[in-house]
């Protein structure tokens, strides 16, 4: 069974998307390597939900950010060795070597290129290898540490007498040791290096994404299983974010809903979108946004902040809310454990109507204590009949600061439901209802 | 006085549209020349606020429509003539004299491309006028006539002496090099002034055939101007001209239910309305044939709408400050005692909806103590008109309604009277059962707890 999060969901947190320069996965494709990056693309499209698995690779990325490596080799040379590597040669050792005759001939009397790029190509790897190997003595051997299974089987690699030798040469090399490397490289030691080039792009991944997080601050968030049934953050911010604001959040069985409320500009979105990231961070074992978290393992990430309200769809945006918030309830009917986030819920009909609406999904949702939910409305009287009526659903609001005349917003979270009443404020401050009057 | 509008206005009714996109001025260009395109854009950008010039102008158009003119001038003429009468310079000027022998010679094999341009230019600026006076000549208009003050000018300009030599001549046949050089001093030099003036006239005519074949074509009509103190629009069935199959609307407004207060549903057509509206008396002003079946209106100083205003989070400014700024600066306008026609839709949806609510009853309410300014304010908060309809009754109610077919809600794009009663929001969620489905959800799960 895998993480559950749908289109719209990824799309509402812009969470992949490599050719968008603002998707958090670019924000931590920080990478040297192709190979690298794929792997990264793939821990994004498959969060995890085994508590052990999200912790062994949090706690792997946290190891590497305390150790502050530094990437070995740059993206140039390890495409050529990889290349290198990758181009096959002929098992017996003979006629791979009357092959290269043959280049190295070709290279001399018609000034072909082919002998020069399987040189440079060996070069490559022979740089690629001394720093790997300079990067595993810096390690060195630590029992705790989880990339210690991985550390070994690289330094044996490393060990092989064959490797051992043609890293003690001396180049440039001669003729006929070129043509023996050449054939223990890519014949012999075949399986051997492409273990290490694999090894080399997870290394690039590890040390990449922890250098964002060290760049900016991340923290890593502590998988628990299902049954705690909790959600804590001393402090949540959205990562796409420089000075983003941090608020802290707590949810759980006593309460596993929050009603947000607070104007337009105050931050709801935001709010809810830093915390949609980090539950889907989080499960995927990477750094979050986050000073401190910790999660019991959700099975899925539900959210409608975004609803597209195009005309040109012919479809009412009222029932497209319907409907997505039909498949939520299916999902959370089913009794998984899910993290629903609804951004101004029945925006789309008269007040009347979205109140009775909210009030009555509001409720009917608040009742899955395993799943956790972030409501937020305009419609503040819908918390006003909640608070009567649900224990176990919390008030918190993005309060707007009036600054003279122009309204300021904290971003910071507060207890209750808003009772910020500036447009009026804002419309009496610029005296429009006197102008109309004379 | 000018007939004020602002962008967001002609942004909103799409008037001149984004590059390359359908807009109205798309739809009423059918212009032959590049001057009368410019002509057409130049009376979108302006349209009149005197009942008199509207009526004049839209007295014209009909003129054209029911004559079924075809325009008489080919398009080429127009670019070769503005080329050559863009060329101001004396060295240029043709002469019949210094004919040398080389230059004869020269012109034998091959002509000068300057030359050519000028030849081409005169050639076709005489065809032109020519054609020009043939169509006035035709025209046999009466003192009173809506277009005998052009038609009079055109026809003096064209018997006055500056021309008479060019119609003395015989038509047929290739011009001499003389003949060429006396046109030449003549129209580009000369009398340059009289030819520019008379090619305008051309171009005006050329935006009458265009936007009165449209008018045929689509079957619009040309709504009545009335005098401004008369503060009455009364339209039957008027629909949005870009949308197909679009559902017509009667509506009327007077001095005694100034404020129109339009509900229902997001996809029930408000905003719909509210352009086909819009966009209505915003041609009628250019004197311009509109899509409707009837129309009245007494001329306004000029139209503010707010319909897709830019909710951009980039600028920093919340919506909610958007939309009251430019309440402020349209109340400044009514201040200074202009009467508008001002378009709000969904007020102050940015907000808190009591915050929304008090302001939509407040500047309602101001609004309807403008009797010379006519108003439109769409919301979802019924609540306020309720309120709205105790307090005053310069309000009038209106509702576009929605119908439910089973499980999906249908729209009839036709206006009721009164507010919205429609709550299908609460019957479409019960049709797709979702809270039965929480319920029973939850049922199974207590009875085996799943973790």
């Amino acid at each position: 069974m895998s993480f559950i999060a749908d289109k719209q969901t990824l799309d509402d947190l812009n969470l992949l998307g490599k050719y968008r320069p603002d998707s958090i996965f670019s924000l931590f494709n920080k990478l040297h390597t192709t190979g690298g990056e794929r792997k990264l693309q793939e821990m994004f499209q498959h969060p995890m939900v085994d508590v052990e698995a999200i912790n062994t690779r949090s706690n792997m990325f946290r190891y590497f950010q305390n150790k502050q490596l530094k990437f070995p080799v740059d993206g140039l040379t390890f495409q050529k060795a990889e290349t290198y590597l990758n181009t096959g040669t002929s098992a017996n050792f003979l006629l791979a070597t009357t092959g290269l005759l043959h280049k190295k001939a070709l290279a001399v009397f018609l000034h072909d290129e082919q002998f020069g790029q399987l040189l440079a190509g060996l070069n490559a790897t022979v740089e690629v290898l001394r720093q790997l190997q300079r990067l595993m003595l810096e390690m060195g051997r630590d029992a705790g540490s989880p990339f210690e299974q991985s550390r070994k089987q690289i330094s044996a690699i490393l060990d092989e007498q064959g490797i051992r030798d043609l890293l003690s040469e001396v180049f440039p090399l001669p003729l006929m040791k070129i043509a023996w490397y050449d054939h223990l490289l890519k014949h012999t030691l075949q399986l051997q290096m492409g273990a290490l080039l694999n090894g080399i792009c997870l290394l690039d991944v590890y040390i990449g994404v922890s250098l964002v997080a060290r760049e900016r601050g991340f923290s890593y968030a502590l998988a628990l299983p299902k049954e705690a049934n909790c959600m804590r953050s001393a402090g949540l911010w959205h990562p796409g974010l420089m000075k983003g604001v941090a608020n802290p959040l707590s949810l759980g069985r006593e309460q596993n809903m929050i009603f947000l409320t607070g104007a337009n500009m105050a931050g709801k979105s935001t709010f809810m979108k830093s915390f949609g990231i980090a539950v889907y961070l989080s499960h995927m074992g990477f750094p979050v946004a986050a000073r401190q978290m910790e999660f019991s393992v959700c099975d899925g990430l539900y959210s409608s902040i975004n609803v597209p309200d195009d005309l040109n769809l012919g479809y009412s945006h009222f029932y497209a809310e319907v409907l997505r918030v039909k498949n939520a309830a299916e999902s959370v009917g089913t009794g998984q454990h899910l993290v629903v986030l609804f951004d101004e819920l029945f925006k789309g009909t008269n007040v009347k109507d979205a109140y009775d609406a909210t009030l009555a999904v509001t409720e009917a949702f608040s009742k899955y204590r395993n799943c956790f939910f972030i409501i937020s409305t305009h419609i503040i009287e819908v918390g006003t009949a909640l608070q009567e009526r649900c224990r176990n659903v919390g008030f918190s609001y993005l309060p707007t600061v009036m600054d003279g005349h122009v309204p300021r917003y904290t971003y910071q979270l507060q207890e209750g439901i808003t009772t910020d009443r500036q447009g009026m404020l804002i419309i009496e401050n610029e005296g429009i209802l006197e102008m109309l009057k004379t | 006085m000018l007939f004020t509008t602002d962008k967001q206005t002609l942004d909103d009714l799409n008037i001149f549209g984004k590059h390359g996109s359908d807009s109205v001025y798309q739809i009423f260009n059918r212009t032959n020349t590049r001057g009368g395109a410019a002509l057409l854009e130049a009376m979108f950008q302006y349209p009149l606020s005197d009942a008199d010039a509207v009526n004049k102008r839209s007295g014209i158009i009909q003129y054209f429509a029911a004559m079924n003119w075809q325009f008489p001038f080919a398009t080429a003429w127009f670019d070769a003539a503005e080329l050559y009468l863009s060329n101001t310079d004396e060295r240029t000027k043709l002469s019949a004299q210094d004919h040398s022998v080389t230059q004869r010679l020269s012109n034998l094999v091959a002509t000068d491309a300057e030359t050519t341009t000028i030849h081409n230019g005169i050639t076709a600026l005489t065809d032109l006028l020519q054609g020009l006076r043939d169509f006035i000549g035709a025209l046999q208009l009466e003192a009173g006539h809506c277009y005998f003050v052009d038609y009079q000018a055109i026809r003096a300009q064209l018997h006055s002496n500056a021309f008479s030599v060019l119609f003395s001549r015989p038509r047929k046949g290739r011009l001499s090099a003389a003949v060429f050089a006396e046109y030449d001093a003549l129209l580009r030099f000369r009398y340059r002034d009289e030819v520019k003036r008379l090619l305008t006239y051309v171009y005006q005519l050329d935006v009458y055939q265009s936007v009165a074949r449209v008018a045929m074509e689509r079957g619009f009509i040309f709504p009545k101007a009335l005098p401004r103190d008369r503060h009455l629009l009364r339209l039957k069935g008027v629909y949005h001209p870009q949308v197909k199959n679009a559902v017509a609307n009667n509506i009327s407004i007077d001095e005694r239910s100034n404020v129109i207060f339009l509900t229902g549903a997001n996809m029930a057509g408000k905003s719909t309305f509210m352009k086909s509206l819009s966009i209505a008396l915003f041609l009628a002003h250019a004197g311009f044939p509109v899509a409707a079946a009837e129309m009245e209106f007494s001329v306004l100083d000029g139209i503010y709408t707010t319909i897709n205003l830019p909710d951009d989070l980039g600028m920093g400014a919340s919506h909610f400050y958007a939309e009251v700024l430019r309440a402020k600066k349209i109340a400044a306008e009514l201040q200074s005692g202009k009467q508008l026609f001002v378009l709000f839709d969904e007020l102050f949806r940015g907000t808190n909806v009591k915050d929304a609510c008090e302001a939509t009853v407040a500047f309602t309410e101001a609004f309807a103590h403008k009797p010379g300014s006519m108003f439109v304010i769409s919301t979802h908060i019924i609540e306020a008109g309720e309120v709205l309809k105790e307090r005053n009754d310069h309000i009038q109610f209106v509702f576009l309604p929605t119908k439910m077919n089973g499980n999906k809600p249908v729209y009839t794009y036709t206006l009721e009277e009164g507010l919205t009663a429609d709550r299908h929001g609460m019957i479409i969620i019960n049709n797709e059962g979702i809270l039965e489905i929480l319920r029973k959800g939850l049922e199974r799960i207590h009875k085996k707890p799943i973790n």
